[in-house]
């Protein structure tokens, strides 16, 4: 019998926001946030939340892990539905008055012939046309509304997020995985840059906005920080909490506070001042993945209707569309289950569970790999009780042996002591870019 | 028979602090307990061999037989580490228990990789396999899968110290040996619960790194196993463990290389592989 020590909710309940990615702060007043959904891959959204957090208006139809949302002057919101590879225009009333799937008679294709590749940003220009961050095409573009490709950044950029348009016509943009910020003028020279390419100075920066005094705003966010930085590069103010989070965007309103997007598990938006005091704050999420009281089905006997082993979740969140569950049906005595996965974004079947902190708990399974270009391994996070996770990155968590290329069947113990903060983990088996990686027999307990 | 490597004096002196640091714990846990209520874990390893040692030359000082020691016996062990085992008994008279779980040896007709059937276990047995989650109707005989190490070691070890009302147990566990091992501390409290006994934990080398614990061998004249001469660095079931090099053990690049070497691949180069990917 499976016992459950929170329930967890229906998955995809409009208004639940799982991931807040974009935010701004509309001329009424109200707030825009992109909702990324929930790690299953339901209920990305878009929302519009009033100060007192009443949501009164939402747009969610068909969008997967959308990144961005941008109000336009006619009243309209510009959408980058991320997974889905594609922008779309909505109108106050729902309807879909452009979509980039229509580009290219229908292919969805630029004059240039690519296909926008995870984009997660765009804005609108001055003249109407359309200023888009097309990640894992490692551009920034400037398209019409008809996919006629008209300017492209694509040197330098390393999955770049958030290139936003400044009023001298420059861009600000984020070089993510250069640890850069980027201002790009628009003969494609680069006028002014923040960050060594050290992870010491940014790592992993999703968004940059320039202030009205003239210094950048920038979203440190493997660091889980905030950073001011002058013209000249000197940092002159910083923002952290004492929880762990992924910042994705922020947003100066004309009041002169912050908004900020808490992306990595903790759900909420926060609009800080300059003295760090959090002034405003929405959340309205419940977990819809239920937490076990013990490690349950870790044997595989018990199958759900979705093909999905019974208690486990797929998560494919950040699986960029790829991957599914594929199970050893020669296994004996029962089948066991295993990931099929083909790109390089992360795959994982995963299991919530309570645990004690303080204690220490010994984890086993047996884990057989096929051809994995990457790396499958099975993994324990952990987190906080706003459901942030207490590691700052993948590689921090604890974990079994890394396998790579075909592996027979192995047996995978480890141990880990549970942080003092912690809730609950989440038990996860990984895989990132191509393979198959099955497991067997996972046992947990506390020793 | 010592191990060959010039250590100089001032290195000697560190070494000798280190120890002292060890007896301190040691000496507060015959404080904190009766002497019967102690006992030490000992593989013939390093780490557990120095452990000993430690608390012999306490129990010198304090005119102390040595308290009980037990043993694991996985039934997967190296010849030379029975030898050398048998060998330190006589020398330091070591009250030596070898602990096995006959039952499951029983069961598994004493053989390695023979299928062991639930119901064949006793009662005590099954409840352990419940305890961890074990659904399977049976298993193979392997000291170090998941069920194999819990029965074989785990409920060993658990049942050791129920049968002499043990209260404080002495463990040669380092903190450098493993990252999962950082935090662990010289006395700690494993409270009771279903099929475990109460006891406290006691560290008494946390703080000796590989090379502290070769150098303190080669300082004090420690005897030890041959394997670790013979490129071992770490010992664990006979069927598992492979040589790093063929260079002794005090000899490889202690600092820079992995104590327990992985099987597979090395998990340093996927985890690069991993930070590449920036969006995780």
């Amino acid at each position: 019998m499976a016992e459950i020590i929170s329930p967890g909710c229906e998955r995809g309940i409009p208004g639940n926001v799982e991931m807040p990615l974009s935010v701004e702060r509309l001329p009424n007043g109200n707030t825009l946030i992109a909702d990324g959904g929930d790690e299953a891959g339901f209920g990305s959204e878009v929302v519009e939340v009033d100060p007192l957090g009443n949501i009164v208006w939402r747009y969610g139809e068909g969008l997967r892990f959308a990144h961005s949302a941008r109000r336009l002057k006619n009243g309209n919101t510009l959408i980058t539905d991320t997974t889905n590879n594609r922008i779309i225009e909505v109108t106050p009333d729902k309807r879909i008055v452009m979509d980039s799937d229509e580009w290219g008679g229908g292919t969805g294709r630029l004059s240039d012939g690519s296909h926008l590749h995870y984009p997660n940003e765009a804005f609108e220009l001055q003249d109407g046309t359309l200023l888009v961050t097309d990640r894992n095409n490692d551009r920034c573009i400037q398209v019409d509304r008809n996919g006629n490709l008209l300017w492209s950044f694509d040197r330098e950029l390393h999955h770049p997020h958030n290139a936003n348009p400044l009023p001298n016509g420059n861009i600000l943009v984020s070089d993510s995985d250069g640890n850069r910020i980027l201002e790009v003028n628009r003969k494609k020279e680069i006028v002014w840059s923040y960050g060594d390419g050290s992870p010491e100075t940014l790592w992993w920066p999703r968004s940059a906005i320039r202030l009205e005094n003239g210094n950048t705003l920038i979203t440190d966010s493997k660091n889980h920080r905030i950073l001011e930085v002058t013209p000249a590069g000197e940092v002159v103010w910083k923002f952290q909490t004492e929880h762990v989070d992924k910042f994705y965007i922020s947003f100066a309103t004309k009041e002169g506070t912050f908004l900020i997007s808490c992306t990595d598990g903790h759900h909420q938006v926060i609009e800080v001042d300059r003295t760090g005091n959090i002034v405003w704050l929405f959340r309205n999420y419940r977990r819809p993945a239920p937490i076990y009281a013990r490690l349950t089905n870790g044997f595989f006997k018990e199958i759900g209707p979705d093909g999905v082993p019974k208690h486990w979740v797929l998560a494919t969140r950040l699986s960029e569309g790829g991957g599914k569950v594929i199970w050893d049906t020669n296994n004996k005595p029962n089948p066991c289950p295993g990931l099929q996965y083909d790109r390089p974004g992360a795959l994982f079947l995963q299991q919530s569970i309570a645990v004690e902190p303080g204690a220490t708990y010994r984890i086993g399974a047996e884990i057989k790999t096929v051809d994995v270009k990457g790396v499958a391994c099975l993994l324990i996070d952990f987190f906080d009780s706003l459901g942030g996770s207490l590691y700052h990155v993948i590689t921090e968590m604890p974990s079994g042996e890394y396998f790579s290329g075909t592996n027979d069947w192995t047996h995978d113990i480890f141990e880990v002591r549970v942080p003092e903060r912690a809730t609950f983990a989440e038990l996860r088996l990984f895989i990132n870019d191509s393979g198959r990686v099955f497991m067997r027999n996972v046992m947990m307990h506390k020793v | 028979m010592a191990i060959d490597k010039v250590i100089s004096e001032k290195r000697r002196r560190q070494c000798a602090k280190l120890v002292d640091l060890s007896k301190r714990v040691i000496r507060d846990a015959f404080d904190r307990f009766k002497h019967e209520e102690l006992a030490i874990a000992w593989t013939g390893g390093k780490d557990s061999t120095l452990t000993l040692w430690i608390v012999r030359e306490v129990c010198k000082e304090r005119g102390l037989p040595l308290p009980k020691t037990m043993m694991i016996g996985e039934g997967d062990e190296f010849e030379e580490i029975h030898e050398f085992v048998q060998r330190i008994k006589k020398e330091w008279n070591v009250p030596l228990e070898i602990c096995r779980n006959e039952d499951v040896l029983r069961a598994a007709n004493y053989t390695l990789n023979a299928i062991v059937k639930v119901k064949d276990l006793n009662e005590r047995n099954q409840a352990e396999l419940k305890r961890i989650g074990f659904e399977g109707e049976e298993f193979p005989f392997e000291a170090e899968s998941y069920v194999g190490n819990h029965l074989m070691k785990t409920v060993v070890f658990n049942e050791f110290l129920e049968r002499n009302k043990i209260k404080g147990i002495f463990q040669g566990i380092r903190w450098d040996e493993h990252p999962a091992r950082f935090n662990d501390e010289y006395f700690e409290l494993k409270k009771g619960e279903h099929l475990v006994p109460e006891h406290t934990r006691i560290r008494p080398i946390l703080h000796f790194t590989e090379k502290d614990v070769w150098d303190t061998y080669a300082a004090l004249k420690i005897p030890y196993c041959v394997l670790y001469e013979r490129g071992y660095r770490s010992l664990g079931a006979k069927s598992t463990t492979v040589k790093t090099s063929d260079l002794p053990a005090w000899k490889q690049d202690l600092e820079n290389t992995e104590e327990r070497v992985g099987r597979r691949q090395d998990k340093e180069k996927a985890m690069e592989k991993l930070r590449k990917l920036g969006y995780m």
